[in-house]
């Protein structure tokens, strides 16, 4: 097994005792891996990102990060390793401009400013906004402020990537743009959304999931191209592969 | 757009002039900080009946917005709330002190050349204490409230907890602050957004009908904290820890210390000595 990996077994979760959001999950996904989670609305897709950051507590089965197990105790070191880019990017970014914000994770990490700036610049490069670098947060628009997300987290350089509903609110050519974006990097990367087009442009796997289980794991093309099997679980066949 | 809307705008616009590369965002924070600091209470430790010290207090936020160019009527402007609600702070004192402390009247000099003696009506005009504390009281206010807008829009929030950081103003405080400040934007917005879904399906209504409030209140609370939920779980997972990072290191130099200095003389001559008051008897004497 790669050094970079994240191991999922028998993860459960539950609102309470009737509401059960996921139910069984596992699954191991490795160093450049490129994972969609896809599912409908409601399916726990999200939950399911969020159980990997700690985010969701409470949750029974064990995750484990780089063969670190997610506890309580090991969460910060969890959190060092992986980057959570928010579904809204207004919940991601709460400093007063670009700048300040991508550093608030070297910063508070403990580097030398010197680094701070090496990273936040390497950061605004790696997603082509450097010319947004001293531009107050509320001057951006939707899609420039999904890549600042992804900056900010690519300026913790951290090893694997979760993504919840990347391509959500953005326009034609912003979210072609963070197509690109996210195809150049290395890391391992796991995409929440139910746009199965963006899917299909990013992910060379895909889980399906319906009803808190995983219900297909497999190449994305293969899962993608089902279209039986996509309309058995509340989806459709990608836009690019239907037929006009 | 909403009052809400134009409040956060506001509130943008704040934090952008504090952003501005200008000759006083470039003082350093904590001799800002203490300048400010050390104004409120001078401003304050005046005698209730010194309204003459307190107004040659005026010299500072009139010389900032000189020096740091910025816009007195914006300020009024932005400041139309509170500087009333100052000003009435003091508004029943003329009722409770109705001694005569002090006469108003007009110069010797302008006197003979208006040929009025002292005898004539209206040439001397007794002041009561009541009106003259609440005369101080309300250019107290407005001098406070006025230094303290000068230094949010000459200083970024950020700085300013980094100046309090360095006066070792506990932690958990300055992590309040910060987090009160991030706070009140997430509420900002989340009102906008729920007063505009209102009003969109209120077409031609004035304001919010009594009967919704509850519910827009009790739903805003929700969402609000639903929100600040997201940016602290988002703080959490770039490792936060209590803490916001200090950021990179502001220098001293040489020209901040200078303005620190001569400020801080200024104000300890403006306190101690009645500089309005001995250069009226001057200008008096000469006449």
């Amino acid at each position: 097994m790669s050094h970079i990996h994240i191991e999922v077994e028998n993860v459960s979760f539950s609102y309470g005792k009737d509401c059960k959001i996921l139910d069984n999950i596992s699954f191991l996904a490795q160093e450049k891996d490129s994972i969609g989670i896809i599912g409908a609305n409601g399916v726990g897709k999200s939950t399911l990102l969020k159980i990997l950051v700690g985010l969701n507590p409470g949750f029974t089965g064990s995750v484990r990060v780089e063969e670190i197990p997610l506890t309580k105790s090991t969460l910060a070191r969890i959190r060092e390793k992986i980057g959570y880019v928010f579904q809204d990017s207004d919940s991601q970014l709460f400093m007063t401009n670009v700048y300040q914000d991508v550093a608030f994770a070297p910063r508070n990490y403990g580097l030398p400013e010197e680094e701070v700036r090496h990273r936040v610049d390497a950061a605004l490069e790696q997603v082509h906004i450097t010319h947004l670098k001293d531009r107050p947060i509320y001057q951006l628009s939707g899609g420039e402020k999904k890549l600042v997300s992804i900056a900010t987290i690519l300026s913790m350089m951290p090893d694997i990537i979760l993504m919840d509903e990347p391509s959500v609110a953005l326009d034609p050519k912003n979210r072609r743009n963070l197509i690109h974006v996210l195809n150049e990097f290395e890391h391992l990367k796991i995409i929440a959304s139910h746009d199965l087009d963006f899917i299909w442009d990013t992910c060379g796997r895909t889980l399906l999931m319906a009803e808190g289980r995983i219900v297909a794991d497999g190449p994305t093309e293969e899962i993608l191209k089902d279209g039986e099997l996509l309309e058995r679980y509340g989806l459709e066949l990608p836009l690019s592969l239907q037929e006009r | 757009m909403n009052k809400i809307n134009s409040a956060l705008h506001e509130m943008e616009h704040v934090s952008q002039m504090a952003e501005q590369n200008q000759w006083m965002n470039r003082i350093h924070p904590l001799v800002k900080f203490l300048l400010t600091l050390m104004y409120m209470i001078m401003v304050v430790s005046f005698d209730k009946y010194h309204l003459a010290g307190i107004c040659s207090m005026a010299v500072y936020p009139l010389m900032i917005f000189l020096l740091g160019d910025i816009s007195f009527g914006e300020a009024l402007h932005r400041l139309r709330i509170v500087l009333p609600v100052v000003c009435i702070v003091g508004i029943f004192n003329p009722f409770f002190d109705r001694e005569i402390v002090t006469y108003l009247g007009v110069p010797a000099f302008l006197g003979e050349l208006l040929h009025l003696t002292p005898k004539d009506a209206g040439y001397v005009i007794g002041i009561s204490g009541g009106v003259l504390s609440m005369l101080s009281l309300m250019v107290k206010g407005i001098l406070t409230v006025l230094a303290s807008y000068l230094l949010i829009v000459t200083t970024t929030i950020d700085k300013i907890c980094y100046a309090m950081r360095m006066l070792h103003i506990p932690r958990a405080i300055v992590t309040q602050i910060m987090l009160i400040y991030r706070y009140v934007t997430v509420l900002l917005r989340e009102t906008g957004r729920v007063i505009q879904a209102y009003e969109l399906r209120s077409p031609g209504q004035k304001g919010i009908r009594i009967d919704a409030w509850g519910s827009l209140v009790g739903m805003l609370l929700l969402r609000s904290m639903d929100r600040a939920d997201d940016v602290y779980a988002s703080m959490c997972l770039r490792g936060f820890h209590g803490e916001f990072p200090a950021g990179a290191k502001i220098r001293m130099r040489g020209s901040d210390l200078v303005f620190l200095a001569v400020w801080a003389a200024l104000f300890v001559l403006f306190r101690i000595f009645p500089v309005f008051q001995i250069v009226g008897q001057i200008f008096v004497s000469w006449g």
